[in-house]
């Protein structure tokens, strides 16, 4: 019995050393660093490598099945309903636009080059006519001509509200500004072709007839949902299940959550497409529930990138950056993530207070809240994304966010409580996403440094999935007394007008779906975007951009954190890999390659 | 056995169609409320639920549209009363000109993405079930025997290490316990993919992708079963008929395994049966962590995106598995324990 | 193989004797205790070490909560000062080794914000702990009511308890929860701020856990209502709240002390989910559950920050379950120690 006793304890001594021991060599795995600047031993091309340039375009080969992993699904993949950033980069593999975002890395990857059309629009002088000519051999899956009457059709089926809700409606905006076309499910004419704003004389031609000049309006025709949509295959609001492919992959499989299957569409030509390269046979997309274990497996190899573009989590990236450094690009993301002061809720109808929190802030802290400044990004000194034609960077830095008051200036924000009739301070709430810990983070670092100008702020998470609802409603928000709310955003298309328009102009002050949090109603700025729609030229375009920026920052009415940055994911196998500012810096999936 | 006998065929019978009634009636409730809290506490709150489902840039037009298309306007009653009549007859959805014809048993469309929701139950119920089946096994094996070595050893080293490892299992979350073992066994040993390959495809694949959910979910309840079979055991080794059984002679393994264990039996049954209904219903977190496409990761994922149809489904399919699991634990109350009627 | 099948039959229903011997042993037994119940148990409590030792431990985990602003104090730290000088800005976690474990920092500092450990975990002792036992109680206390009655009288109050156990048991918890951030009072029964989340986590925890005491306290119930020396009661003219509270409760004893134990570490990371999603408490309110989540996305860079809630959480749940053996022991009636 003893001996039998003591063998039993001996294996279970070893089991434990075994586990110790593999606890232990996960921890050091990979061991070796193979970060060595251009090419290392494993093939990845280097730390950034990729970022704002091209990397390892001449490895790339025909071939292979290119494998996409992801944390989250796609809003939809309706070219019509999709809104998130990567859904508009990935729906490039199965839809074709006009015009596109050029497949060129940084910020020439922002330009529009003609895709479906000859060449980009011949604009009339008054700004108003926007013509197109169709390219010859572009084919549906099926192989039958993609025609200008399908370009209308796609177009249209945004007005269909009601059925297709959830995507961008700038075309609806710019083109039928009164609501008029009541969408092509409704249409009465026989092919459902109604919108008068939009005219096809035949299969070749479209022209855009717009009722105001929009400067912005080919970058708005370079968006996802200006994709075409055949009548026939239209399946209205079960369409994102199975699109009808324009481009060069066409969907295999779907299962939402699960994964995307994309295969080769034979009936697509290279001779007819001058943007799409199509190197991989096969597109894979597979869905995971954890993010911790989906980075392991990037890192691993059995994945080649993140779909979502959103960079590494916390463990994931450091990881990755002591042992993996040359598979990562640290590129700046185009959004700025924030807080802003609703002029609703007292005292921040005051400028004098929400200058007072700009200034009490340590920015420092709220950097490293958001990652630091590597996975973070730099700290955010103005409202202008770097990427948008007018921004200036941390060059315009009116309150010496990054520089001299980086860890707060106490004096200054006590100064601006005087002026506000608050000497002691006031007492106020934060509205935050509960599900965003990063926001999370920054919250509570906002509130630490707060407390050491006399700011008491009490924390609120509410549920993140009704933003539109709660924090988009201005009458909720003074109910509620939300005095700093914490969100982010990215431009639709990189201009003022892409980013700043629903954010800083009177007229988007909606009961509903609010997105200018601050209650901006600035004359002056007003009259700036409606000049910047009129204006043609892009330097007076930029300037007007620029002076936007400033008025917005004038008013105190936000306080930026960190112009965004992210490390993004490349694994060994890929190929031509490039960030691209058309979709906020993220790798421009579409003219991806694999070596093998 | 003829005290067993109390209840006849006939009583059985009569037992089982006032369960099933007062299951049916337990069901429409639980929709109701789910119903309830979808959509009163939002209006309570001030929230508009028809602007969770459009984007970024909505207009009044477009919320407006999405209240109608979705059938938030109308009252709950009339909503309920929809979707009950969707799951035995059909219904047909039609809105801004689109209309899709939904065959029983309807379980309607995703709000999210649009895609039916009956396929979605039937593809992801067998991985639940499966993964639920699976740790629910291990489990019962290394619970209750860590609990009947402890109750007979009690006070050894055997029963507090047994009791240590057991509370180390409480004490970690899942996501804690899953993270780390796909850490060692996954990414560090390499001995297991762990990603979840689907039965059909292959059986090895299956298994690999199961075996590390199993272990992490059996080390959690393990706990619960080794501690309340210990107590029992312990209680029911006190018992006199323990004693008059030992005192006849009868070897050790048939007093314990035949005569204490049946006593044990009742509470591990118990929590077997509600701890099954429950997993069945989706073991949220497990599957979250190990990407297992079952029930749990649905309705988690529609809980927070705010996809009723998909948190109907589920709630439906956790409550007849509760409902039924829990019917044959008190079915076998009586096989077990001849003394309990049915009631 | 058949032989054992057909030797015991006896067992499976006791035999009249047994059945004598039963009632006589269970009402020796009482008489027993009749004389001095509480004096016994606790005689048997104070030489069970073990059970001491964790009703001590439980004893300074209170103490530590009540005294954690006073300890804090003591080293100098508070659970809610940012240390960023102490965290390296491109991995978020803290420069120093074993979590940035040193003099001033005891048990090092978190990730991203460096805020202290060992203040954090005092401090979270006290939601912890709170939350944890308290609404195990309330859990414990409407699953044994409810069981007990469901599991005696049978009949419509049986069904009607168990369908509302079946219920909650199938309904999704999670709905209610994230329903309940968007309506969370801020002043209710004149609790104001943290003592409101606090008072409706506890009632939501409890609310939900009960159903789990419940049945098996009902399935016991079933089984002990049968028993010879509750009808040997009853034939003796013994009320029915006579024999529920005399008779009944002590034999449920057992699972009842081991599900309020086992449900402590269950619910301390149910107030983690909760708090999590804006309905526990708010920011930067420490508990030992959201150090524990929040740890999950360091396990390999920053290991101690998991390992520190971790372990306080296991010990709490260790002194709660060796104590809770030790007093289910001593209130044994059948004990033999």
């Amino acid at each position: 019995m003893s001996t039998q006793r003591t063998t039993g304890r001996r294996k279970q001594a070893v089991a434990a050393a075994a586990v110790v021991a593999a606890l232990l060599s996960t921890a050091a795995c990979g061991g070796g660093n193979d970060d060595d600047g251009g090419g290392s031993k494993t093939g990845a091309a280097g730390f950034d490598a990729a970022n704002n340039k091209v990397a390892q375009a001449s490895l790339a080969k025909k071939g292979g099945t290119l494998k996409f992993a992801g944390a989250q699904d796609a809003d939809s993949w309706d070219t019509t309903r999709g809104y998130y950033g990567f859904m508009w980069n990935f729906s490039r593999y199965y839809s074709r636009q006009l015009v596109t975002n050029k497949t060129a890395p940084g910020a020439t990857g922002a330009e529009v080059t003609p895709d479906l059309a000859e060449k980009t629009a011949e604009i009339s002088d008054d700004g108003k006519t926007y013509k197109y000519t169709l390219r010859e051999g572009s084919t549906w899956e099926d192989g039958k001509p993609i025609t200008s009457k399908d370009v209308k059709y796609g177009i249209e089926r945004a007005w269909a509200q009601d059925v297709l809700s959830g995507g961008p409606i700038y075309l609806q905006q710019v083109l039928d500004p009164k609501k008029e076309y009541k969408g092509p499910y409704k249409d009465k004419s026989a092919d459902k072709l109604g919108l008068k704003a939009i005219e096809t004389p035949d299969d070749k031609t479209i022209i855009f007839k717009l009722p105001a000049a929009n400067s912005d309006f080919e970058e708005m025709l370079a968006l996802t949902s200006a994709s075409p949509v055949r009548q026939d295959k239209d399946t209205k609001s079960k369409y994102g299940l199975k699109p009808f492919s324009s481009g060069p992959y066409k969907f295999q499989s779907y299962t939402p959550s699960k994964g995307i299957v994309l295969v080769r569409n034979t009936e697509w030509k290279a001779s007819s497409d001058p943007v799409r390269k199509a190197y991989p046979d096969k597109i894979t997309v597979d869905f995971f529930t954890n993010a911790n274990d989906m980075d392991q497996r990037l890192i691993k190899g059995d994945y080649d990138l993140d779909i979502g573009q959103t960079g590494l989590s916390p463990q994931g990236r450091t990881t990755a950056l002591k042992q993996h450094k040359a598979n990562l690009d640290n590129p700046v993301s185009g959004y700025i993530r924030y807080a802003v002061f609703p002029q609703s809720v007292k005292p921040f109808d005051n400028e004098h207070c929400r200058k007072a929190v700009i200034y009490g802030a340590d920015h420092e802290s709220l950097q490293t809240a958001r990652g630091g400044p590597v996975a973070g990004g730099d700290i955010g000194t103005n409202m202008l994304p770097p990427s948008v034609p007018g921004s200036e960077g941390q060059k315009y830095d009116p309150y010496e966010l990054a520089t001299a008051n980086k860890n707060g200036n106490a004096a200054k924000a006590k100064e601006e409580l005087k002026a506000c009739g608050k000497p002691n301070g006031f007492k106020t709430t934060i509205a935050v996403r509960n599900n965003k810990p990063v926001e999370v983070a920054t919250a509570e670092s906002l509130q630490a440094s707060l407390k050491k100008v006399g700011i008491t702020v009490d924390i609120e998470q509410f549920d993140g999935a009704q933003t539109t609802g709660i924090i988009g409603s201005p009458s909720n928000v003074k109910k509620k007394g939300y005095g700093i709310i914490i969100m982010g955003w990215g431009p639709d298309f990189p201009s003022v007008q892409g980013y700043g328009l629903p954010l800083w102009s009177s007229d988007y002050i909606l009961e509903s779906g609010n997105n200018n949090f601050a209650l901006i109603k600035d004359k002056t700025i007003d009259g700036l975007f409606d000049s910047y729609t009129k204006e043609l030229d892009d330097t007076k375009k930029a300037a007007i951009s620029t002076e936007i920026n400033h008025k917005v920052m004038e008013g105190g009415y936000y306080l930026p954190f960190v112009f965004e940055k992210f490390i993004n994911w490349r694994s060994n196998r890929l190929a031509n890999v490039y960030t691209t500012d058309g979709y906020s810096g993220q790798y421009d999936f579409v003219n991806l390659g694999l070596k093998k | 056995m003829a005290r067993g006998t109390a209840a006849g065929p006939r009583a059985v019978l009569a037992y089982l169609i006032r369960r099933l009634f007062a299951a049916a009636v337990m069901l429409v409730v639980i929709i109701l409320v789910v119903f309830g809290i979808f959509f009163l506490v939002p209006r309570w709150a001030g929230v508009d639920p028809a602007t969770m489902f459009v984007g970024k840039q909505a207009d009044p037009a477009a919320i407006e549209a999405v209240r109608q298309k979705l059938g938030l306007a109308d009252p709950i009653f009339a909503q309920v009363w929809e979707f009950f009549k969707g799951l035995f007859v059909g219904r047909t959805y039609s809105g801004g000109g689109d209309v899709t014809e939904c065959a029983a048993p309807c379980f309607g469309y995703s709000f999210r993405n649009e895609q039916a929701i009956w396929p979605v139950l039937t593809d992801r119920f067998p991985v639940t079930l499966g993964l639920a089946l699976g740790a629910a096994f291990l489990w019962l094996i290394f619970g209750v025997a860590a609990g009947v070595l402890s109750a007979l050893k009690r006070g050894s080293l055997w029963d507090r290490g047994a009791m240590i490892i057991a509370l180390g299992g409480v004490s970690l979350p899942i996501y804690f316990t899953g993270m780390l073992s796909l850490a060692i066994f996954s990414y560090g040993l390499g001995w297991i993919d762990g990603r979840y390959v689907p039965l059909s495809e292959s059986f090895t694949g299956w298994l690999g992708g199961m075996i590390l959910p199993w272990v992490t979910l059996a080390f959690l309840y393990a706990a619960m079963y080794a501690r309340i079979t210990r107590a029992t055991m312990m209680e029911v080794l006190g018992e006199d008929y323990i004693r008059t059984a030992r005192a006849k002679g009868l070897t050790e393994p048939v007093v314990i395994g035949k005569h204490a264990m049946r006593s044990t039996m009742t509470p591990i049954l118990t929590m077997l049966g509600m701890d099954l209904g429950a997993l069945i219903g989706g073991a949220i977190l497990t599957e979250t962590t190990f990407s297992l496409p079952g029930l749990g990761q649905a309705v988690l994922t529609a809980i927070s995106d705010k996809d009723l149809p998909v948190i109907l489904g589920v709630t439906l399919i956790t409550s007849l598995a509760v409902i039924i699991a829990n019917l044959l634990v008190d079915l076998l109350y009586a096989v077990i324990d001849p003394r309990v009627r049915l009631s | 193989m058949t032989a054992p099948l057909h030797e015991p039959t006896a067992e499976a229903a006791p035999s009249a004797a047994d059945e004598a011997a039963l009632i006589a042993g269970s009402a020796e037994a009482k008489a027993v205790q009749g004389r001095s119940l509480g004096r016994i148990a606790w005689e048997r409590l104070k030489r069970d070490k073990l059970a001491l030792a964790g009703g001590m431990v439980v004893l300074v985990l209170i103490l530590i909560a009540l005294l954690a602003p006073v300890i804090a104090n003591l080293v100098g730290q508070d659970p809610e000062t940012h240390h960023e000088d102490l965290i390296d800005p491109l991995f978020s976690t803290p420069t120093g080794s074993f979590g940035g474990i040193s003099g001033d920092h005891l048990f090092g500092v978190e990730p991203v914000s460096g805020r202290d450990i060992f203040a954090r975990i005092i401090y979270g002792a006290r939601i912890s702990l709170l939350v944890g036992f308290l609404s195990a109680l309330v859990a414990v206390v409407l699953g044994t009511i409810l069981g007990v009655l469901a599991g005696y009288f049978g009949g419509w109050i049986d069904a009607t308890v168990s369908r509302v156990m079946d219920g909650l048991l199938a309904f999704p918890q999670l709905l209610f929860i994230i329903a309940l951030v968007s309506v969370m009072p801020n002043e209710m029964l004149g609790l104001t701020g943290t003592g409101v989340r606090l008072f409706v986590m506890i009632l939501v925890i409890g609310f939900f856990g009960w159903p789990y005491v419940g049945r098996v306290v009902r399935g016991q119930t079933l089984s002990l209502r049968e028993r010879e020396y509750v009808e040997a009661a009853r034939s003796l003219g013994a009320g029915r709240f006579y024999i529920l509270f005399k008779e009944l409760l002590p034999n449920l004893v057992a699972p009842i002390i081991v599900y309020t134990t086992m449900m402590i570490p269950t619910n301390i990371l149910t107030e983690a989910a909760l708090s999590f999603l804006g309905v526990g408490v708010k920011p930067p309110t420490a508990s030992w559950g959201q150090m524990l989540s929040a740890a999950i996305d360091y396990y390999e860079s920053d290991p101690m920050y998991m390992v520190i809630p971790g372990v306080a959480i296991f010990i709490t749940v260790l002194s709660f379950n060796l104590f809770g053996d030790g007093v289910r022991d001593a209130l044994d009636p059948k004990g033999s120690r």
